[in-house]
Formats: structure tokens, sequence, C-alpha cells
């Protein structure tokens, strides 16, 4: 395997990786506090979801562009 | 969508009030605001006398409510309670409530005396051995201790504090129990309790509290009684149990029929306090949804003749004020309203959404998960939970969105050819569409498309609702949604999928567009619309998700003949493919969600109407629905 490819696999993982770290942090954040709130007031279950839901786009879109690295790469 | 209302006005002679007021309850269709008062017109209100009849009326509510909800269950009130017995009902709901307050608590203080005694449990052993070391405990105070394992360290610390605290005033003994954890008996002289305690707390040790019955007993006495106590006390608490089912068999329809027959007359009560009157006419106003205005008035028609009326209240009174709304869908929509309800109801005069949920969401579901293997038993978890569930519950709705999803991820799989992942391949079934496995530039281009459909179909049902009031912003978002179109047909064009001499038109189009769309909406709007861009890109977690699912259902299949043996690689194939199903049925559920909540009903959706509770009979059930709506 050439360089050229190590470095497009490399970066790949970096595109989705790294937004997936944070994430994770923030779904990290979020989701104490999402238990307490419901705790206190269940009628807030859909913003809840939508809250824990909302940092998943970086997640997903870090993986789109990790997709496209990989297939523009022709790896 | 949400019904059309009317604001109308009913007038009778004031010796009817009464009866009319049973009428409109029988039928449940009007909620009784208050009207405006006159200078001819009063609010009927309350004598001194009536208001303490009231307050009775409501405390006997309030028993009721209580003895049932003690009771743990709601008997179906008897039919033939109608009639209103106060004194006697407010006997038996203080009674009932009284006995099931007082059992209720006896078994509270048995199940907390069960509690503290479970504690104890396992060093019973432990300390029956320091018992026996014949500790005199005359006039002295005992402390019971649990050590964490690997306690002799501390306990040597406790030891020598102890001893310059108190010097040899004081007995600590020790016992492994079989927890591994210690035991420890600490006596002191009753003089020195508060001294011991302090230097306990000191040392984070916890001590456990004795029960009261059990104070100044020997401590082999004391375990003797607390065993004893233990195997008591599941008979004291099947006798209160056994009690407790004794009333709700001898009550518990009686109370249900108090339950229903008081809050009926409760809510007369407080529509009679809504009636303005003259001295000789009474006048009620209220909301009713305008198609069933003709039942109400043929109803009061029949009963009264012409002695009552019925007439509208025009728009110009009532502006301002909130109009209840009712949500009414065909059948096919109407599960659909479980997801939509999740939200604060739409303002009235705006848009219901469930009809654009109910094609959309199953339809994205199926988009994602797309297998006629994971379809199929969607569809039969579905099927099974609609058989076990109530008409009107709230299972039912989630059963039957379940089939919807079913039915478009089955139909989702037959275009991709998918049927367990790869499995479909293998058996000659072939993608109509795309393959998701190798196709993820078409996967990935469709699911913008959707974006940009549905966020389109978001902006130009905002502009349709808008027109009619603000027609500037309604231009805006119409401009918006043509934007959006511009430049995702100039994206096609810039990569090849539309041809080349397109591009220069469509660019010449969005640059044109741009300033009308700032004069309609304000110098923000390029911002808003950037944000826009962004919602539809936000669609491409269907690719994602659905991708996802389908590599790992993938997965799945290799596994077999990946271990050798393959039964072993089936066996793990099919837990595999069950954790895939439980996630590709959870994750495209909480995805679709978030792009209807956030993305698309962000395009169009106002918040903020109120319930539609019309003034009618009371039952449970509907009282449950009222509380959770509100």
């Amino acid at each position: 395997m050439d360089l050229e490819m190590v470095f497009l696999y490399l970066s790949a993982a970096l595109a989705v990786g790294i937004p997936a770290l944070a994430t994770g942090w923030a779904q990290s954040r979020i989701g104490p506090a999402a238990a307490a709130a419901l705790a206190e007031k269940p009628e807030l279950t859909v913003t809840v979801v939508l809250l824990i839901a909302i940092p998943e786009t970086l997640a997903i879109l870090g993986f789109v562009v990790a997709v496209l690295i990989l297939m523009q790469g022709g790896g | 969508m949400i019904l059309n209302m009317s604001r109308i006005r009913i007038l009778g002679p004031r010796g009817q009030l009464q009866s009319v007021l049973g009428c409109v309850q029988d039928l449940g269709l009007v909620q009784l605001v208050e009207p405006s008062e006159t200078e001819s017109l009063s609010l009927l209100g309350l004598t001194p006398e009536q208001a303490r009849h009231v307050r009775g009326v409501r405390k006997v509510v309030k028993d009721v409510d209580t003895a049932l909800e003690l009771l743990g269950q709601t008997p179906s009130p008897p039919k033939t309670a109608k009639d209103l017995d106060l004194r006697r009902a407010a006997l038996v709901a203080g009674r009932c409530r009284r006995e099931l307050e007082g059992l209720a608590e006896q078994h509270q203080q048995l199940e907390e005396e069960r509690a503290l005694i479970l504690k104890f449990r396992p060093f019973f052993a432990a300390f029956r051995k320091i018992g026996e070391s014949g500790l005199d405990l005359d006039g002295i105070r005992v402390f019971y201790l649990i050590l964490k394992e690997d306690g002799e360290e501390e306990l040597r610390r406790m030891r020598a504090a102890f001893r310059q605290a108190l010097g040899d005033g004081f007995e600590l003994l020790s016992q492994a129990s079989e927890s591994g954890e210690s035991a420890m008996l600490l006596a002191v002289p009753a003089a020195d309790a508060m001294k011991a305690e302090q230097l306990l707390s000191e040392a984070g040790v916890q001590a456990l509290s004795l029960p009261d019955q059990f104070e100044e007993e020997s401590v082999g006495s004391t375990i003797q009684r607390m065993q004893a106590r233990l195997g008591e006390l599941p008979g004291e608490l099947a006798t209160l149990e056994r009690q407790r089912r004794r009333i709700a068999e001898d009550r518990g329809r009686e109370l249900a029929g108090i339950q229903a027959t008081v809050r009926d007359y409760l809510a007369t009560i407080e529509a009679t306090e809504k009636a303005v009157v003259t001295p000789r006419a009474f006048v009620v106003e209220g909301w009713i949804p305008s198609a069933a205005r003709p039942d109400l008035e043929r109803q009061l028609g029949k009963s009264f003749g012409d002695q009552v009326e019925i007439e509208a209240v025009s728009s110009e009174e009532w502006a301002g004020d909130t109009v209840p709304v009712v949500l009414h869908n065909p059948r096919l929509f109407r599960p659909f309203e479980a997801i939509t309800g999740m939200m604060p109801l739409p303002k009235y005069g705006t848009v219901d959404p469930t009809p654009f949920v109910a094609v959309f969401f199953p339809m994205f579901f199926g988009i994602v998960l797309g297998d006629i293997g994971y379809g199929t038993m969607l569809g039969i978890i579905s099927l099974i939970l609609r058989i076990r569930s109530k008409p009107g519950a709230k299972l039912r709705s989630i059963s039957e969105i379940g089939l919807a999803c079913s039915l478009f991820t089955i139909i989702f799989g037959f275009l991709y050819g998918e049927l367990f992942g790869d499995l479909g391949h293998r058996i000659g079934l072939h993608p109509l569409i795309f393959n998701r496995e190798e196709a993820f530039f078409p996967f990935l281009g469709f699911a913008i498309a959707l974006g940009v459909v549905h966020i389109v179909l978001g902006l130009l049902v905002g502009a349709v609702k808008m027109f009619r009031g603000d027609k500037r912003r309604a231009i805006g978002k119409g401009m918006a949604a043509m934007m959006v179109v511009l430049i995702a047909l100039a994206l096609m064009a810039a990569s090849g999928m539309l041809p080349e001499r397109f591009f220069t038109p469509l660019v010449i189009a969005t640059l044109v567009a741009l300033p009308i769309l700032i004069v309609a909406e304000g110098v923000l709007a390029p911002i808003e619309l950037v944000s826009t861009l962004g919602n539809v890109l936000s669609y491409a977690r269907i690719m994602a998700v659905g991708t996802a699912s389908v590599m790992m259902a993938i997965v799945a299949n290799r596994m077999v003949g990946a271990f050798g043996a393959v039964w072993v690689g089936v066996l793990f194939a099919l837990v595999f493919h069950l954790i895939n199903f439980v996630l590709g049925v959870f994750s495209p559920t909480i995805h679709m969600l978030r792009l209807h909540y956030v993305e698309f009903f962000g395009k169009f959706y106002s918040p903020g109407g109120s319930q539609y509770r019309p003034f009618r009979h009371w039952s449970a059930r509907e009282s449950a629905t009222d509380e959770r709506s509100a």
C-alpha cells in the first residue's frame, strides 16, 4: 500500500472519528441533564429526544464526508 | 386537519337553565366559556350557601379520588349511578378514604420494618456470636456497626480513638460475617452515647439503627426477635392486602359510581357559574366544532322547542380569544396523531402536520431500514401488539404506525433487493433501484433529494398558511423554497446530473431571487437560507443510518462459516441480526422524529393551541387522557 492510500484511509478515519468523539462528548453532557429534567418533567420527552439527537448530526455528516473521501480517492 | 370551530350563544328562559345545561352535557359537544358581562347581564355566581355546598362536594371528590387511587384500580361505575345522595356519598367516600389511608400507613410501616431487619440479616450470625459473649447491657447504649472488608486497620484506629475519648469505658466486639464484612457491636455507657455517635460519624462508620420495639433488649434476644418478626411480617402484609381487596370488592364499584356522579354534579355547578343572567333569561357561550352545530340545534329544538335559541357569535367579538383545537384526520392517518401529539397542539387556524407525518414518517423509515426480512419481523410484532391492544389506546396507535413502517420497509426491501442484508442477493433477489452495499453516491443523492422535497414542502405549507395574514412573509417563504430548488438544480448541473448549459441560467435566477428574499424577509434572510440548506443536508442521515444498517446485516451473514462449525456461525448470525433489527427499528425512529420535529415542522408549525374540553359526562378514561394531554 502506498503512502497516498495510507493518508486517504487516515483522513477518512479522522473525518468520522473526530466528529464521533465530539458527538459523544456533547451527548455525555446532555444525557445526565436530560435524565434529571425528565425526572422532574416527563412531558419534556420530545425535547429531550431532540436534544440528544441533535449532536448526532456531527457524526453523520462526518460519516458522509468519510465516504466521500474514500469514494473520491478510489478506496 | 384542524376542525373549524364556532363560538355560539345559547339563550333561554332563566327557569330552564339547568335543563338546558343537562341537555348540553348529555351531548358533550360544547366547551363552555364565560360570556362577557354587560350592564343588563351579570354572572350567575353562587350564594354563600351554594358556595359552602360546593366546598362540600369538592371534599367528596377529593375523598373519593384518594380512595380509588389507594385501591389501585378503577372499577367501572354501575350504570344506575345517576341520582346523587350527597350525604351518603360523603359518608362512604370519607370512611373508605380513612380506612384505606390507615391500611396504606400500616403497610408502609411494616415494609420499613422489614427493610430495616433485612439490612441486619446478613449479620445475624455474627451479632448472635457477639451476644453470646455474655455482655451485660444494663444501663448502656449499644451500636450495631458494619465495617467493610479489610477493615482491620480501621478497627484498630477506631479502638484507639475510643480509648482516647472514653478510656476503658467501652466495649468493641467484632465478628466477620459470611459476606466478608465485619459486624461490630459497640457498647458505651448511656451518658457517653452522644460522644460515641460523634466518633463514629468522624470515622465514617455506618451504624444500623434498630427498630424501636427492639431497643433495650439483650443482643441475643434482639436477633432472635428480629428473626421471628421477619417470619411474621409477610403474613401481616398479606392480611393488610386482603383487607384492601375486601374494600375494593365491597366498595370499589360504589366508589367509582360516586366518583362519576359527584364529578358530573360538580361539572354542572361549574357550568352554571359560567352562565350570565337577567331576571328572566340566561345566556351561556361556548365553542363547538362547526360541523356539530346542527346536532346541538336539533337536540335543543327537540327538547325545548322555540324557547331556547342558538346564535353564532361573530368573529369580531372573540378576536384574540384562544380557540380550542380539535384534530380530526382520516382513519388511516389517525394513529400518527400520537407523533404530532408529542408536540404542543398547533394553534387554531394553522396547519395540522399529521397528514404529512403519516406519509413521510413511514416512508423515510422504510427507506432507511429497507429490508424484506426486517420489515416482515416488524410487521408480525406490530400485528401482535395491535391484536393485544385496546381501541384508542396509545399502544394501538404505535402498533398501527409500526404496520405502516413495516409495509414501507418491505417495499424498499424489494427495491434494494435486500432480505436480511445481502442474503437476498444470494437467493436471486436483484436491486431494482440501487444496491446499497456499493451505491453510496446514488443513495446520498436520493437522501438529499428527499430532503429538498420535504423542506420545500414545509416552506410552501408555511407560505400558504401565512398568505392569509402576512403576505410579505408568505412571499419570503415561497422565495426561500424556490431558492432551495434553484440551488439544488444548479448543483446537479455543476455535477453533470443535468446538462451543463442549465448551470448559468440557474445561478443567475438564484442571484435575482436573493434581493427579493431580503426585501420580503429582512436582512437576516440569507442566514436563514443557509440554515435551511443545512436542514436539507441533515437528510444525509437517511443514507448514513441506512448504510450502517445494511452493513451490519452483511457482517451478520458473514459470521456463518467464520467460526468453524456452521451451527455456531448461524447462531452468532441470528443473534447479530436480532441486535441489528432492534437498532434498525430504534435508530430510524429517533432520526425520523428529529427530521420531522426540527427540520420539517420548523418551516411552518405554530404551537400554542389549547385543548378542546367539552362540557360532558365525566369518565375516568377520558379524564386520564385529558390530564396527559394538558
